[in-house]
């Protein structure tokens, strides 16, 4: 079946509209950060204000390409939030579960990702400013970015707490502790307020390497079981049934 | 030995304790390459430990492993009352021992050892503070059994095998970064 | 039976502490006067008598000695990969060194 067909006969749609949403989504926010601005790895914490010029001038247009997607498309990082919302609120759990998670991550877009958006773009957009000024638009892009991972420490900590407290099987509960130990390795980020170099500054092995390695594992697997729990949900209240193996 | 064969707990759980070693792993590793890197200067910095007070803590860290698999042996033996006193005597030692922790980082930050003086207390303050955290999220996960095991209603073998299985993931980790900290030269 | 298991607890434990009161002696033998001395061979042991402990607390304590054969082998392999890591972590930090 064509995917046009099936959004006009499959009851579903909106949530696998939802879906292909948040995968597009995931990808034009990996291609906008890693490829397009390369800000992702992140830049070293202990350049220069003259180097922080350079580092600007470097990624000029890179900045204010990607950057401007993210003004444009950034809003449909709602839909990856409201599809999460969405499997809490088909849980047997209470609705109040589901509107702490949807509110926390609205909230927590701004500092962990729309901060660093604007401050690179300024930075950008006035090349001929005191080098000192860039340098603090610099420092602030990357530690917002970095260093408020810990607003969507207790987002995590919820949907596992409704996933372990579950009885209507929508997500298997390994998922549910992956989410503990995604929530703990967003405390792990923090000392890079504090350090400007080593493994916990903010490109540290430890404080970004291993962070994005248990981070980018938690987001494909989140994304995959959200695909997997709209094949099998019957749209209803109770337990979601079990997959069908077809041949 | 004709026992049946049983996942302690619930099978999902481990997948916890598997996925959590390896990412403290990972941590230990950036630690141990560092330190070979500047080997004078760490152990410098760790001569500033001290190592019998480590052992006090492991060793409470251990017996408190010890009660808690004491509890899960009574729940089965379907002695709720006997259960409940080896998770007090759990938390007891859970408290005593971050109670020494946090004697040990009050005594070092007091003689100028701190998050920020050396790449070897980096490396400590870090491991330990993650440690603790799983620590102190230990104590709401015995919160739990002792919930269950007061209320007839709730009680779940399972779930107080679970728990108890966290428990003693948090004494796992210990057990290696007291070796890494204190001990490796 | 039951009085065998608590037993066999209770062993684990003396055992598990007594590996801890080695590490002081280690630690004795290894410096010089109270100045620390760098040492691979403490270091292996360090690794090596942490793992067993690791093992033991798996086994005995977390009951994995009663559990189907996956999740023994799982956890033996974890022990395994462990070893394997900090070891090579080490070396290669020293050869690189």
């Amino acid at each position: 079946m064509s995917l046009g067909a099936s959004l006009r006969t499959d009851p579903k749609r909106e949530l696998w509209f939802a879906w292909y949403s948040t995968v597009a989504f995931y990808s034009l926010y990996s291609v906008v950060f890693f490829v397009l601005t390369r800000t992702q790895p992140p830049g070293r914490p202990w350049l220069t204000p003259e180097q922080t010029v350079a580092w600007f001038a470097d990624r000029h247009w890179g900045l204010l390409v990607g950057f401007a997607l993210i003004f444009v498309l950034g809003g449909f990082s709602a839909t990856s939030i409201s599809l999460i919302t969405y499997s809490i609120r088909r849980m047997s759990v209470s609705r109040a579960y589901a509107y702490s998670y949807l509110i926390l991550y609205a909230i927590a877009a701004i500092p962990g990702f729309l901060f660093i958006c604007v401050a690179m773009t300024v930075g950008a957009m006035r090349p001929e400013r005191d080098p000192a000024l860039l340098h603090w638009l610099y420092d602030f892009g990357f530690l917002s970015f970095s260093g408020t991972m810990g607003v969507f420490l207790v987002g995590s900590l919820i949907w596992m707490a409704a996933i372990l407290l579950d009885k209507n099987g929508v997500f298997p509960r390994w998922f549910g502790y992956l989410n503990l130990c995604n929530a703990l390795t967003e405390v792990v980020i923090a000392p890079s307020w504090i350090f400007q170099r080593g493994v916990l500054a903010w490109n540290g092995v430890i404080a970004w390497w291993i962070d994005v390695a248990v981070f980018g594992m938690y987001t494909v697997v989140f994304i995959y079981l959200l695909r997997s729990l709209i094949q099998r949900d019957d749209l209803g209240t109770g337990p979601v049934p079990a997959p069908v193996i077809t041949g | 030995m004709t026992e049946t064969e049983r996942v302690p707990g619930e099978g999902d759980m481990w997948f916890f304790v598997v996925f959590e070693s390896l990412v403290f792993t990972s941590y230990f590793c950036v630690y141990l390459y560092d330190r070979a890197q500047h080997e004078h200067a760490f152990l410098k910095a760790q001569s500033a430990l001290n190592l019998p007070l480590g052992i006090v803590e492991t060793i409470l860290l251990l017996t408190s492993s010890w009660a808690i698999a004491r509890c899960v042996q009574e729940v089965r033996a379907a002695r709720y009352r006997s259960a409940q006193r080896f998770v007090l005597a759990t938390v007891g030692l859970g408290v005593a021992f971050f109670g020494c922790k946090l004697a040990e980082w009050v005594r070092l930050i007091g003689d100028g050892h701190t998050f920020t003086s050396s790449e070897f207390m980096q490396h400590f303050f870090f491991l330990t503070g993650m440690h603790a955290i799983h620590l102190l999220i230990g104590f709401v996960v015995l919160g739990v059994i002792r919930y269950q095991l007061a209320d007839p209603q709730h009680r779940s073998h399972q779930t107080i095998e679970t728990c108890s299985t966290y428990w003693h993931t948090v004494d796992l980790f210990w057990v290696l970064i007291f070796a890494l900290l204190y001990i490796v030269r | 039976m039951e009085t065998s298991a608590k037993k066999r607890l209770l062993v684990a434990w003396v055992v598990v502490v007594a590996i801890t009161v080695i590490y002081l002696w280690i630690d004795r033998s290894a410096d010089d006067r109270g100045v620390l001395v760098s040492s691979v061979a403490v270091t292996v042991a360090a690794i090596g008598l942490a793992l067993v402990k690791f093992r033991i607390i798996l086994g005995e304590f977390m009951d994995v000695r009663h559990a189907p054969r996956a999740l023994r082998r799982i956890t033996d392999l974890l022990v395994v990969v462990i070893a394997m890591a900090l070891l090579s972590a080490y070396f290669v930090g020293r050869a690189v060194a």
